[in-house]
């Protein structure tokens, strides 16, 4: 059963949960690499005795504190209630699996908030070793949440085993998890090297500059190439659908492509940045390669996104929230299935009470209600919004009702990455006149209700 | 259909991965810690900013210190704050997702005000010496947005707990309402009873801190006296006025839920009036009385945790809804997992907190 719909004007709330998680990946990679770039670091800095290098530390562990502590928390949070508003069940679903997953991750939270706070305010004032020490276990912590968080993505896109047994591990170590593991750990890498050159630009010339520009350098090259070669296993790892996704859908493709192409601009970068040279790391220089690093990640994460259309979780529920297929291991009936044949009005709690059956008033009503229940998790209804509906239909030029009738019938086999209608027949009919009343200009003769409410 | 079957119905499919009760122990427990970090978190801010207006040597340096108390405690509150929202999801959720999904815009509202509660007051904190007027602003902004968030916190719990209203706003004005720009409920009385012990706990904290700092010879005992009673001044004055809005609240809340007669709400009001003479003790010597007064304040807020936890049960209660009978499917795997690492977690955590204690109280050689 289906919870009160929010629909976010103009761009769709999916565009959102995406913003905000690309967002979330520079803090939250950077939170999770960059001690491990720090530690190095102090090592050297400590049996250098170059005090330069340690203060160049203390300002990056600083920069690590707010800008990813901070920033990566709040929209770590923000990706969740995103998700909690526009597709409630979707995240009540992941949670109900992988709740211990979540719980185990969080006791990793805390420890990162007590070393992280204890290795800034404790710089220079304890013994090295010790200091070194607390710094380690923030690295490890950090990257031992992304360990976890790995597994639940990735079981949103290949559920693998678990469609059978429903086990918490089934689902966790799930057919793309180990590439994935490898591919973000090397993010994570490349990452804290570009903005550890990014904090270098802000450092006097010399010696010390060079050192930390050519290790940043090594670093970023390193694991890029590394990541490369995991993307690639990966990419063979996805399952047919994605790749179809991934071959069809226009804007997969070029997502895809700026990806590949940025990867291969920040790789060029960091082979520069081998050279040492200072005007590489010039704030203005750095800041913009961030900026597109930034751009290439969004393009990587929003193929993820589509590669899982049009299930929310693979196999079980569709990106409009609706349980597609039986689940026998969790006792789960499909709800497509009972939608279609007992009606949607009927079996919603959330349906205004005039409406829940249809009749000649209320039949345009109650069509938009279930063109939202079911479209608008993909498609805004706004003429001009982003992947507009009626923009769509006019395109497809399918734009009369008892054409539209037709098409909701089949959507769910005629593409592969939209789902079944939900609804039975009286209700697409409905569905049918509300989504041909949007449409601008609309040349058709508007249904009659007697065809709605009865099919003739 | 009816609400009580609906929120039958809403139950997330997959039923949950151990049992009941285990979550809601969970739930309480780390909401108990997460309001005592946001309890040090508003009053950290408050006092900090009221002392660096009020101007004064000493003002001006337990502002400072408490604005960086302030930093560390809105970090742990978001930290701790995961663990009960995720609880809470597990057992509670067709309240929770309803309550969230009619007021979407103000979910979202809810990070704003924490991203700029939290920046301002890091710029309050990291810049206030260069010109304390304009500086003290960016404190007082940070202060509101804080509270703002705790406002919309509150709203979308309290909504929650009203199901019988949920269609009427959902369906307002014989059409759809998918905007999610309305906030429907809020209760003052509630907001006020978790925000007000932010001065009460904060004042126990500067008792503490007086005591924590006695054994160091470099700092001024005549500024950490100070600290101390102004500290015991601020928790009394604070446990008066959540006395007067605990029975407010007490009064505001539905009679016919009988919420009255329930032995946790008369536990937790007890241990309200064991604090405040307890506190009126500290009066005289607020170091000694540090440790047992956060002691008592810790367990009273464990008390108002577990008894609003009991208050959720009368008020859902009402609609047939229990988490006790929510279809179980046990994973022991994950479950195992779990208590593992928490129990590692401690350990490990212990080590760093370990550290800073000494070195704080200056038995930790520098380097
Ligand atoms: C899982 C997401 C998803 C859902 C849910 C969804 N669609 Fe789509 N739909 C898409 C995508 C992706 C496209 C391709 C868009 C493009 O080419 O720009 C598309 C395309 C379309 C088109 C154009 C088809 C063509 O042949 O040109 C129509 C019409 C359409 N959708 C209608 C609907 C309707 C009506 C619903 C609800 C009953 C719906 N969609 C639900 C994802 C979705």
């Amino acid at each position: 059963m289906l919870y009160p719909i929010f629909e976010f004007p103009g761009v769709g709330g999916g565009m959102i949960i995406a913003a905000i998680a690309t967002f979330h990946i520079l803090p939250c990679h950077l939170a999770t690499g960059g001690f491990w770039m720090a530690w190095y670091l102090e090592r050297r800095g400590h049996a250098t005795h170059d005090q330069e290098l340690l203060d160049y530390i203390k300002r990056f562990a600083l920069l690590i504190l707010i800008f990813c502590f901070v920033t990566g928390s709040i929209t770590g949070a923000g990706i969740w209630f995103a998700s909690t508003i526009i597709s409630p069940r979707a995240i009540s679903g992941l949670i109900h699996n992988y709740v211990w997953g979540w719980a185990t991750e969080w006791v990793f939270f805390l420890i990162e908030v007590v070393t992280i706070y204890t290795y800034y305010y404790t710089f220079g004032k304890v013994k090295p070793k010790t200091h070194m020490r607390i710094g380690l276990i923030y690295a490890w912590s950090a990257w031992i949440s992304m360990v976890i968080i790995t597994g639940i993505l990735a079981f949103m896109m290949t559920p693998g085993k678990w469609l059978e047994t429903g086990g918490f591990f089934d689902g966790f170590f799930n057919p793309t998890y180990w590439p994935q593991l490898f591919y973000r750990t090397m993010m994570m890498l490349a990452i804290s090297g570009m903005f550890a050159a990014l904090l270098a630009g802000f450092m006097k010339s010399g010696p010390t500059k060079t050192y930390v520009i050519k290790t940043a350098g090594r670093w970023g090259l390193i694991s890029l190439s590394l990541g490369a070669l995991f993307a690639v296993w990966y990419y063979f790892k996805l399952p047919a659908n994605a790749h179809e996704t991934l071959s069809g859908v226009p804007y997969d493709q070029i997502m895809f492509k700026i990806s590949l192409g940025i990867g291969a601009v920040m790789a060029l970068y960091f082979a520069l940045l081998l050279t040492g040279r200072e005007i590489l790391v010039k704030p203005v220089l750095a800041l913009l390669m961030i900026v597109v690093m930034f751009v290439g990640i969004g393009g990587g994460e929003s193929v993820r996104e589509y590669s899982r259309r049009p299930y929310l979780i693979p196999g079980v529920m569709y990106s409009n929230q609706i349980v597609a297929h039986d689940l026998e291991a969790k006792g789960i009936k499909s709800e497509v299935t009972r939608y279609q044949e007992e009606g949607f009005l009927q079996n919603n709690y959330f349906v205004p009470p005039e409406w829940r059956r249809i009749d000649e008033k209320n039949y345009m009503q109650a069509g938009m209600l279930l063109t939202k229940a079911n479209c608008v998790i993909c498609h805004t209804m706004e003429v001009n919004g982003r992947s507009s509906l009626p923009g769509l239909v006019t395109e497809m030029g399918s734009t009369s009702a008892s054409e539209l009738n037709d098409f909701l019938e089949t959507m769910g086999e005629d593409y592969n990455f939209m789902p079944a209608f939900s609804g039975n027949p009286q209700e697409r009919r409905a569905a049918a006149a509300f989504i041909a009343s949007i449409v601008p200009d609309n040349e058709n003769e508007p249904p009659t209700a007697e065809w709605v409410v009865n099919g003739e | 259909m009816d609400i009580n079957t609906a929120l039958q119905a809403l139950r997330d499919p997959f039923g949950v991965p151990f049992f009941p009760w285990v979550f809601q122990l969970l739930m309480v427990l780390t909401f108990a810690l997460h309001i005592i970090s946001v309890n040090l978190a508003v009053g950290g801010i408050a006092v900090s900013v009221y002392e660096h207006f009020k101007g004064g040597e000493y003002n001006r340096k337990l502002s400072q210190m408490l604005a960086k108390v302030a930093t560390i405690s809105l970090s742990s509150a978001i930290v701790l704050g995961v663990a009960p929202l995720l609880f809470v999801q597990v057992i509670y959720d067709p309240f929770w997702y309803v309550s969230n999904s009619l007021s979407a815009w103000w979910a979202i509202a809810f990070l704003l005000f924490i991203t700029l509660g939290f920046l301002a007051h890091y710029v309050f904190y990291l810049k206030r010496h260069k010109n304390p007027a304009g500086y003290g602003l960016f404190g007082l902004s940070g202060l509101v947005f804080v509270l703002a968030a705790g406002v919309v916190m509150s709203a979308l719990s309290v909504q929650a707990l009203v199901p019988g209203a949920w269609l009427d706003w959902y369906s307002a004005n014989g059409s759809l309402v998918t905007t999610g720009t309305t906030l429907y409920k809020f209760e003052l009385g509630r907001f006020l009873h978790f925000i007000v012990p932010s001065f009460i706990n904060i004042g126990i904290f500067m008792m503490l801190y007086a005591w924590y700092f006695r054994p160091r010879a470099d700092i001024d005992g005549a500024w950490l006296d100070w600290v101390g009673r102004a500290g015991v001044k601020v928790a009394k004055i604070a446990t008066m006025i959540e006395i007067v809005i605990g029975f407010w609240w007490l009064v505001m809340i539905p009679a016919d839920l009988g919420f009255l007669h329930n032995h946790w709400l008369w536990l937790g009001s007890l241990l309200g009036l064991l604090l405040m003479v307890g506190l009126m003790k500290a009066e005289k010597d607020p170091e000694r009385f540090a440790v047992p007064m956060a002691l008592l304040s810790f367990i009273a807020v464990f008390g108002m945790s577990a008894a609003r936890e009991v208050l959720r049960m009368v008020y859902v209660g009402a609609f047939k809804y229990s988490i006790y009978d929510y279809p179980v499917n046990v994973d022991w795997g994950s479950t195992a997992l779990f208590l593992g690492t928490f129990v590692m977690g401690l350990i490990v955590m212990a080590y760093p907190l370990i550290v800073v204690f000494k070195l704080g109280r200056g038995r930790l050689s520098e380097s």
